[in-house]
């Protein structure tokens, strides 16, 4: 099941081309959906139409399995959220942001110090929240979005202004939500290796088209396929000779002869016809074009 | 039970705001004038207090300024800093994702404006009171003879009250729509210049930042052509009910939410 489908979404501001060009966004129940893109790609008005902040102009939006529209205060009493930089009211101390929000919720007062003290922030006191820092702001934004124990949670670059410390605990902590309560997590970043760490499912989005959608495996799977071989060898333009003989469209690069990658076995029998042709071999090496350069060769 | 709880969280999004030391400091601010007044000058005040129209006389020297000016500048302030609490904290986005229908919402807020006026109006009427008994506490002035008119008090209370309305539902209008705070305060203080500008005007009664300004004569026995013309007070609620149905429906109608 589908914790969040959207189908066709069209969103265009006034006299402009679309910021959404027929997104379709499937986010599986219990995943931790990475939401990828560069900045300005739509990832930010995606999430604004999923939560019913930017009026709907085309498409259909579908979360827990009821029509948003429809179901609006329904549903988003079970969703969290956190969209851009977070909502703090600066004349009041982290409990009492809180408990702003706990009213509408009317969930336990005892959740305040309960996420007060998973986000770290459960000695700030007396303090008011325009003392902050902007990481510490990043975290009681965070406390508020999971303050109702929501179902789903969408967050919208959660991580913008944290320390390194500040990112991993927040990830861990994320992780350990979607692991140990189920909690579907729609994560937007325009950082892959946040995401490379932390999802189980991927939406890449540049210019408001979705260029890719699936799981982190298939996305690994595809950058294997990508992945070629390297022959280092003392003569690479007689290898080159020797390959393009076997229909294996070799390619001269950085001082090595490279192929795409073929069976292992293939590598081994290409070896030894190098090596009975007196072209010695000084490396045999696997290039993989990491997550980052097919995140760009998608983009591009 | 939606309402009230969403009435509690705008109410506590209040606490040591601006716009709530707006309504103390606001409250307090004539009648502790007064009160120095006349502690300072304390001869006239004895005879002041015998007079058998002293709360009268007190209640109107007190509304003469409150009613022409701080008022309506109070109002136009303290509404466009409510909503202002949204926009400064970036909030707007986080409210609109809580589960509550937008009419909630619209009049959860405009409740507690109209709450923080009734709070302004309570604190004002006890700094009458405080400015008519505390010389007699502090100095050898005589307590005042004449009983404490609540009704009277009540009565003037309501009806500036009823006659502010418009002034706050224009101003929650604006506010609603517009970002940057200069631009309802601006149209805010421009409309009630231009009122104190019409007020003489036979028919300055169409502005409806007038009605304060024209109770006020009203009560001192000098009242304006403007006001001669209409029930000011009908229209009062009349134009507070308008300006609400329209912010309403802009509010709701809203493209983006946050």
């Amino acid at each position: 099941m589908h914790t969040i489908e959207a189908t066709g979404l069209t969103y265009h501001f006034s006299g402009e081309r679309p910021v959404l060009d027929n997104i379709g966004l499937q986010v599986r129940e219990g995943s931790i959906y990475g939401f990828l893109g560069p900045n300005g790609a739509g990832k930010t008005t995606t999430m604004r139409l999923l939560l019913g902040l930017l009026r709907k102009q085309r498409g259909e939006i579908s979360v827990l399995g009821k029509n948003f529209h429809h179901h609006r205060t329904e549903l988003l009493r079970r969703i969290g959220s956190l969209i851009e930089s977070p909502s703090v009211y600066g004349q009041l101390t982290a409990a009492e942001n809180l408990a702003v929000w706990q009213k509408i919720y009317r969930c336990p007062k005892s959740r305040i110090p309960e996420v007060l003290r998973l986000v770290g922030l459960q000695d700030t006191g007396k303090k008011k929240a325009h003392q902050f820092s902007l990481g510490m702001k990043q975290r009681l934004g965070i406390a508020a979005a999971l303050l109702h124990e929501p179902s789903l949670l969408v967050l919208d670059e959660p991580t913008n202004g944290l320390d390194p410390a500040g990112i991993i605990e927040i990830r861990e902590m994320l992780k350990r939500l979607n692991r140990e309560q189920g909690i579907t997590i729609l994560i937007s970043s325009h950082l892959l290796p946040e995401v490379q760490k932390l999802a189980t499912d991927v939406g890449i989005i540049h210019r408001g088209k979705m260029l890719f959608q699936g799981t982190l495996d298939e996305l690994m799977h595809r950058q294997r396929l990508a992945s070629r071989i390297a022959f280092e060898t003392s003569d690479n333009a007689a290898a080159r000779l020797l390959f393009s003989g076997q229909n294996l469209s070799p390619e001269l690069s950085n001082g090595s002869v490279t192929l795409a990658s073929p069976e292992k076995s293939l590598i081994g029998q290409l070896n030894r016809q190098l090596v009975e042709q007196g072209i010695e071999v000084y490396r045999i090496a696997t290039i993989e074009d990491d997550l980052e350069t097919i995140f760009m060769n998608l983009t591009q | 039970m939606t309402f009230i709880h969403s009435f509690q969280s705008e109410w506590l999004k209040t606490r040591r705001s601006l716009a709530a030391w707006l309504v103390i400091i606001g409250g307090f601010f004539l009648p502790v004038l007064l009160l120095v007044g006349r502690l300072v000058y304390h001869e006239k005040t004895g005879a002041e207090s015998a007079s058998p129209l002293f709360w009268e006389n007190l209640t109107k020297q007190c509304w003469q300024f409150m009613a022409l000016f701080l008022l309506p500048i109070g109002v136009i302030l303290a509404t466009s800093l409510i909503t202002q609490i949204e926009f400064r904290n970036n909030a707007w986005k986080q409210v609109h994702t809580t589960p509550q229908g937008f009419t909630t919402l619209f009049f959860s807020k405009l409740s507690v404006i109209v709450v923080m006026l009734v709070q302004f109006f309570i604190l004002f009427n006890v700094g009458i009171f405080l400015a008519g008994v505390v010389p007699a506490l502090l100095s050898s002035v005589d307590y005042p003879t004449q009983p404490f008119p609540f009704l009277y008090l009540l009565e003037t209370s309501g009806l500036f009250f009823l006659d502010i309305l418009p002034i706050v539902a224009l101003q929650y209008l604006i506010s609603l729509q517009f970002k940057n705070f200069f631009v309802p305060l601006g149209v805010g203080i421009g409309i009630l210049l231009a009122a104190l500008v019409l007020m003489e005007w036979k028919y300055g009664y169409v502005v409806p930042y007038t009605y304060s300004p024209y109770n006020f004569f009203k009560m001192r026995g000098a009242e304006l052509a403007g006001s001669q013309q209409a029930n000011i007070h009908w229209l009062a609620l009349g134009y507070f009910i308008f300006f609400t149905f329209v912010s309403y429906v802009l509010y709701v109608f809203k493209k983006e939410k946050g």
